[in-house]
This record gives structure tokens, sequence and C-alpha cells, in this order.
């Protein structure tokens, strides 16, 4: 994410080129990262059937490599991709809506339904699923885990892309920024149940909404809170995410 | 000179922290993270109480570890029940939850940090009989965990992180042994932290988050997992070798990003050329030459590696 927002806005700031040029620079240089890591640490550490704690030492530290190194490059100062960000609103039926607003929608929506469309409409999305949920019996049946695994991270590489660009338009970013972001998918990813990209995306959406109105009842420096609540409430009694209480749910009314 | 007597000071620290973190991860297996906000804990009430009530220095260090050590046990007694990843990202959430109260409350400092925080030894000579002194905790609390972890008691914890389903069989409670761990582990953290406050008399919400994290997880791995002098290696290298950069001169503003990238290469070059840590556990190793499978990397019982 932070390799993602930064080509976007050296692209658009340093080399003065066209946006959708630097968005497409910045997909080129975040997927051959992201292959270089998987090919060369991620794949090393698979082989070795390292811990998952392993994998989030050397992820963090990834991060962290990463963040430094373009402290070093552009400073602490934070950025967004144009020098403006404020876009033109429109009131709906009380509610202020800004073109940026319907833009951020538009975009989410259109990658949401290709992230659907691929895993379940491709053979390389079916394959993803497959080594997901067992790698060793996809090998069996002639997929190629490697080759999953690079498509995905591609995939990762590309919706990190996608949602730098977004939020680099509306907030400004610093090297360390994208650590925090992680930490709200996290949350999301554990409350829609892991391995389910839409309960995901609802989860994100319900954990946005909640902090968003949250508001109206508490001071808005305490909104954080609420968040790390949910999540360790969540991991704690639901750890297979909110599908399991929906399903406890019906099997009572049942 | 006083540098040279900060950088050991908190090299004795860390070793506090991350042979107290190893006694939680390496022998009793339990993947929690939130190590550092217990430091946090132990810090921010051994600072409030000698600020705000004048309780004596050393009085308040030991209650902050006391104080640690209870918001263990309430972490444990909760969270016990999930555990492996799903430990891991509880430990985040709880870590990240009280980080927020403490960033939020004005008692504490908020976000600025906690300031004015009495020292414990006045005088020209200061740092150096803190850094006897910490030395002196670092090494009690080394053979105290040592201790601990090579008598029966510390046979019980192997077996429980080995096999939790066998040690039951066998009529333990591993609920009792988790919980002790926890406490024995957060309250040594806590203790650490009140050191740290009474020296560096200045406190931040940001320094325990989870990036600290990362630092202490590394210091164990890179020295090596459940081995006794292994956390005591990894915290020496992981402290002080970025620190060799000090001696360059260079402008803050590119001081501290390449102390950063440093400290991070040097993790991955040793995650990837010596997974096992610089010193491999003993009775691991043999189990690794025992089971002889073809790994670089050590084996715990439960089918996983480093």
């Amino acid at each position: 994410m932070t390799i993602s927002f930064y080509v976007i806005y050296w692209g658009v700031n340093v080399l003065k080129l066209p946006a959708y040029a630097a968005f497409c620079l910045s997909l080129v240089i975040t997927i051959v990262c992201g292959l270089g890591i998987e090919k060369l640490a991620f794949q090393t550490l698979r082989n070795r059937k390292a811990l998952g704690f392993t994998f989030f030492i050397f992820t963090l530290i990834v991060s962290e490599f990463a963040a430094y190194l373009i402290t070093l490059l552009f400073g602490t100062e934070p950025f967004t991709v144009f020098p403006y960000i404020f876009s033109p609103v429109t009131p709906y039926a009380g509610i202020i809506i800004s073109q940026w607003d319907i833009q951020a929608i538009f975009m989410t929506a259109i990658v949401i339904a290709a992230v659907y469309g691929l895993l379940r409409w491709t053979k390389p999305g079916k394959f993803m699923t497959a080594v997901a949920n067992n790698s060793r019996l996809a090998e069996l049946y002639g997929i190629s885990s490697a080759n999953a695994y690079a498509m995905s991270i591609c995939a990762v590489a590309i919706l990190s892309t996608f949602g730098m660009y977004i939020l680099g338009t509306k907030i400004a970013v610093t090297p360390h920024f994208s650590l925090g972001i992680i930490i709200f998918a996290v949350a999301a990813t554990v409350m829609g149940g892991i391995g389910n990209v839409f309960g995901a995306a609802m989860a994100a959406i319900v954990l946005s909404l909640v902090q968003g109105f949250s508001v109206l009842v508490i001071p808005s420096q305490w909104q954080n809170l609420l968040l790390y609540i949910f999540f360790f409430i969540i991991i704690i009694f639901m750890p297979s995410g909110f599908g399991q209480f929906v399903r406890v749910l019906r099997g009572k009314s049942g | 000179m006083e540098f040279i007597y900060s950088i050991l000071i908190l090299i004795g620290l860390y070793i506090i922290i991350a042979v107290s973190f190893d006694l939680i991860l390496g022998h009793g297996g339990l993947i929690s993270i939130a190590h550092p906000i217990f430091v946090a804990l132990g810090a921010y009430t051994s600072g409030m109480l000698s600020m705000y009530f004048g309780v004596p220095i050393l009085l308040s260090i030991l209650l902050g570890a006391v104080f640690s050590t209870l918001a263990s046990i309430a972490l444990a007694l909760s969270s016990l029940r999930v555990s492996g990843d799903y430990l891991l990202i509880a430990s985040i959430g709880f870590q990240l939850g009280v980080l927020q109260i403490i960033k939020n409350l004005d008692f504490t400092g908020g976000h600025t940090g906690l300031i004015n925080i009495p020292s414990l030894i006045e005088g020209p000579h200061r740092s150096l009989y803190y850094l006897l002194f910490v030395l002196a905790v670092a090494a009690l609390v080394l053979i105290g965990v040592r201790k601990i972890t090579y008598g029966d008691y510390g046979r019980a914890i192997r077996a429980m992180r080995d096999d939790e389903v066998a040690l039951v069989a066998l009529g333990r409670n591993i609920a009792s042994i988790k919980l002790t761990l926890f406490a024995v582990g957060c309250g040594l953290a806590g203790l650490a932290g009140g050191l740290y406050a009474h020296y560096f008399l200045y406190l931040t919400p940001e320094q325990f988050e989870i990036l600290e994290s990362a630092a202490i997880l590394t210091m164990v791995v890179v020295g090596g997992i459940a081995s006794t002098w292994g956390p005591v290696v990894g915290a020496l290298i992981i402290t002080a070798l970025p620190q060799t950069i000090q001696f360059l001169n260079l402008p803050p503003s590119i001081n501290a990003p390449l102390q950063g990238l440093l400290y991070t290469t040097l993790v991955m070059v040793f995650l990837f050329t010596r997974p096992q840590g610089l010193l491999a556990a003993k009775e691991m190793g043999t189990q690794v030459n025992r089971k002889a499978p073809p790994t670089d990397s050590v084996e715990f019982n439960r089918g996983a590696s480093v």
C-alpha cells in the first residue's frame, strides 16, 4: 500500500504524468514488488513450513523497511496525490455528497465486482480458492500452488493500488500510514470470516458505519477504541466471524 | 559516555523484556504479541504513582509490575479460549485498545506523553549506577526464568506447548499453567517498563505500538527461541547494531530512517540465513536431530517450525 501510494504521488507530482499513467506505473511497480516478495520470501517460508507468527514478523518487517526507505526518499511530511483534495459537492435529501464520494463508491463497486468475477467464474480464481482451502489436495489435482499464490499477490497488488489511489486523493498519507490501515483490514477480514471476501467487504462497511455514527454517542477520539473492542470481542467469541453468529441465530430460529 | 550508558541500559531492559516474552512464546507456545502493552502499563503506572501520589520510586516500580500482572490475567482469562493465530490477533486488539485508552486520557499525558517522571538514582554517576542496577535485575530475571523452565514445572510447560491434549490426559491443569506463564512474563515486562520510566523520565504511547511488538518478537527469534541465552543475544544485537549509525553524525532526517533500514535489513538477513536463531535451544536441537527432517528450521512437535 505504501509503495502503491508513493509511486502514484511520484508519478503525478515529480514526473508530471497524467493520473492514469501514474496509476499504471504504480500498478506495475507494486505487482513487481509483490511478486518479488512472494518468490524470494513467502515461498521460502512456506517451504520451511514456517509458523504463522514468522510470516507475521516478516510482513511487519518488510512494511517497516518500505516505510523507512520511503521516509529516506520523501521525508515524513504527509502528501496527497493531487495538491487539492476538495471536490464539488451536491446536497441530496439534506446529505452533502461530493464528487469524490461518488467516484470512490463507483470504483469500489467495480473492484468488488471484478474480484467476485475472478473468484467465481475464472479458472485462476477457482485455483486460488482451491489452494487457499487445501494446497496439497489442489496440487494432486494438477493445480500449481506457486502460480495460485503469484496470482493472489497480483490481485492484492491491483486492489491495494486502487485503494491507495482512492484514499490518496482525499487523505494525506505518511510513510507509516499503511500500518494503521492494515489493522482495520485484519479486523474486517476476521469479522467477515477468513476466506470470505464479501464477508470482509461487508464487515469493512459495517465497521466504518459504526465508527462514523459513533460520533453521535461518544467523543470522536474514542472512535478507534470502539473498533478495537469490536475486534477483540469478535475474535474471542466468534473466531469464525459474523457468519458464525448468523448461523447460530438461524439454528435457533429453525 | 552518557550515550553509551543509555544504550547499555536499554539493552539490559530489552534483555528482561525479551527473556520474559520468550517464557510466554518460546517455552509456553502462547502466541501473544501484546507484550509491549504490559511494558507500557508498568511504566505508566509506576511513573504516575511516583508523580501524582508521591509513592517511593522502588515501590512504584514494583506496583507497576503488579498492575501489569493483573492486566495480563485479565487478558489471559478472556483470550486463552482461543489459540494460535487467533490468540495473536486478539492480543493485537487488546494492545491497540489499551494504547488508545492511554492516548485519550489526560492524566497519562495523552498523545504528548508523560513528562517529569522522577529519577530513581540522582547524582553525577547516575547512568553508571543505573546500568549496574538494571544489569543486576536482568541477571536475576534470567536466573529466575531458567529455574522455572528447567525444573519439573518447566517440563510441564514444554509438554503443554508440545501436546496440550496429552498433558490434560495426565491430569494437569493447563489453564493454570497458561495463566501463570502470562502473569509471570507480563509482570516482568511491567518491571522493565517501570525501570525504563525512571531512567528515561519520559513516556509516549508511540513507544509501545505494534512495531515494538515486532522488535521484541524479532529479538527472541533472531537470538533463538526457547533457549536461555537466545533472547539475551537477540536483545543485544537488535538494540546495539542500529545504534552504530549514530557515530556517523548524520542529520536526524537521514539518521532515523537509516537506523530503521539497518534494523529491518538485519532482521531479514537473520530470518532467512539462520531461521532457528543464533543460539538454537538445546532440547529442540536434539529433537530435530532425532527426527532428522531435512529442514533448516527448529521443529516443534505440533508440526510447524519457526
